[in-house]
């Protein structure tokens, strides 16, 4: 055998994925990717051979590099993160089949064939140019929405909430004197709002900005919480229809955090009915890279709870 | 082997096309039998939808909106096919978008029908709809 070079073309061998125990009711499992951390083309390789042929062509439909990276960091994070939370097997993220609902909103496909046993998991993804994130539930829907904190809006932030936004928003925003406070403000409301419409996964139409009001209440309350739990400062977030604001949507959960130092995240899930009507969202945050490590970030600054947590 | 440009990804281009959000057809249902329905059709009954593309100026000028919104440099190509997410509007972008078209064109934009609005000639073409029906 000839040694001297030695051609044979080396392919990094990938660990295993590490399994996960699924979320407990009300409790969200956030995982997110910093992209910029993610550099080595033998695992963006791999992560290109975990997606279908159909997440192949739409990643590479993307226009440039940094989009295409973006959508392929994605569907890599949504299978992967899918795949760990098998319990029986050893579970392939390229085996996993996705669907949109009627009103396009993305799932998990359980087929009996794929040896899976159907989880009860729900999930939703959301990115920026510098995060990418996937919130995970069990028995009820959710819905994420992540932005960057310096994120500046094209058009006038009054006008902008005039158009889109409900009254009491609107009022809120522009009682806002420091123009920078005011854009975090705004910031926060759009993702929260999305994330409404997104856990609801009826689509923008269904549920048009200005029909429902976000809005923050302090607690006046303070319940007893079991030990080991941060308590948050935070107000309570609340969602009112508009065309019915004294019976605020009940039934859905709202919470903002700060993200990375970088980003609002807000996340909306149904409350489980099984958990109780009042039991507290909470929250296990996970920094990522598939394959590579997860960094538990839950009560440390990378994750700060806003409103809407009291448990991390 | 990695080029040194830039990402390259060994995809292999497939020749059927996907296609998301598959609504089942319908048939006209009598009961549990799916039957067709034999009247006469008299002259006038007939509704023709006649889809004309939106002019090129309306395109070009959703492409420079569209430019504006995502900063995308004058070299890169939009064009009517372009989709907005390939060019990389998340949300946020196509909301703005869709207001800045209210404003170039005075037009009012329900959520409804900018849900739907995939490519640029789809915002060009609903931009002349509108125009349209304002003119009327």
């Amino acid at each position: 055998m000839n040694i001297r070079c030695f051609q044979r073309n080396f392919c990094a061998a990938f660990p295993p994925l590490v399994p996960l125990q699924l979320p407990s009711p009300m409790e969200t499992h956030l995982w997110y990717i910093l992209p910029d951390e993610v550099k080595s083309w033998g695992l963006l390789n791999h992560y290109s051979e975990l997606l279908s042929p159909c997440e192949r062509e739409s990643v590479n439909r993307m226009r440039g590099d940094q989009l295409k990276k973006r959508a392929l960091l994605a569907r890599a994070l949504v299978r992967t993160t899918i795949a760990r939370y098998q319990t029986n097997c050893q579970m392939n993220p390229r085996s996993l089949k996705f669907r949109n609902n009627l009103y396009g909103k993305p799932e998990v496909e359980w087929r009996n064939e794929d040896n899976l046993s159907p989880l009860p998991l729900h999930f939703n993804i959301s990115h920026t140019s510098t995060m990418i994130a996937c919130g995970v539930t069990v028995n009820v829907p959710i819905g994420i929405d992540i932005e960057e904190k310096q994120r500046r809006t094209k058009n006038n932030i009054i006008a902008f909430a005039q158009r889109y936004f409900s009254p009491y928003e609107v009022k809120v925003l522009t009682a806002i004197s420091d123009p920078q406070v005011q854009r975090q403000e705004f910031i926060k409301l759009w993702t929260l709002k999305e994330a409404y419409v997104k856990a609801l996964g009826k689509g923008f139409s269904a549920l048009p900005f200005k029909t429902f009001t976000i809005r923050f209440r302090d607690t006046t309350m303070r319940n007893f919480h079991p030990p080991g739990t941060t308590v948050s400062e935070a107000s309570d977030i609340i969602v009112e229809s508009s065309d019915d604001p004294t019976n605020p949507a009940n039934n859905w959960q709202c919470a903002l955090l700060e993200v990375a130092g970088s980003h609002y995240g807000a996340i909306c899930m149904e409350k489980d009915r099984i958990a109780g009507a009042n039991a507290p969202m909470k929250l296990t945050a996970w920094k990522t890279v598939p394959f590579v490590e997860d960094v538990c970030v839950s009560g440390t600054d990378a994750v700060l709870a806003l409103g809407g947590i009291i448990g991390q | 082997m990695a080029s040194s440009t830039g990402l390259s990804f060994k995809f292999s281009p497939l020749s059927t096309s996907f296609k998301q959000n598959q609504v089942p057809l319908r048939g006209i249902c009598n009961g549990n039998s799916i039957s067709l329905p034999s009247r006469r059709i008299r002259p006038g009954s007939l509704r023709l939808r006649v889809a004309c593309a939106a002019k090129p100026e309306t395109v070009d000028k959703v492409c420079s909106i569209v430019r504006k919104q995502l900063a995308l440099p004058q070299d890169s190509s939009v064009t009517g096919e372009s989709k907005f997410t390939a060019l990389g509007a998340d949300s946020l972008d196509t909301v703005e978008i869709v207001m800045g078209l209210e404003e170039e064109f005075g037009i009012s934009v329900e959520e409804e029908s900018a849900q739907n609005i995939v490519t640029v000639q789809d915002a060009a073409d609903l931009i002349e709809k509108l125009v349209g029906q304002k003119a009327a």
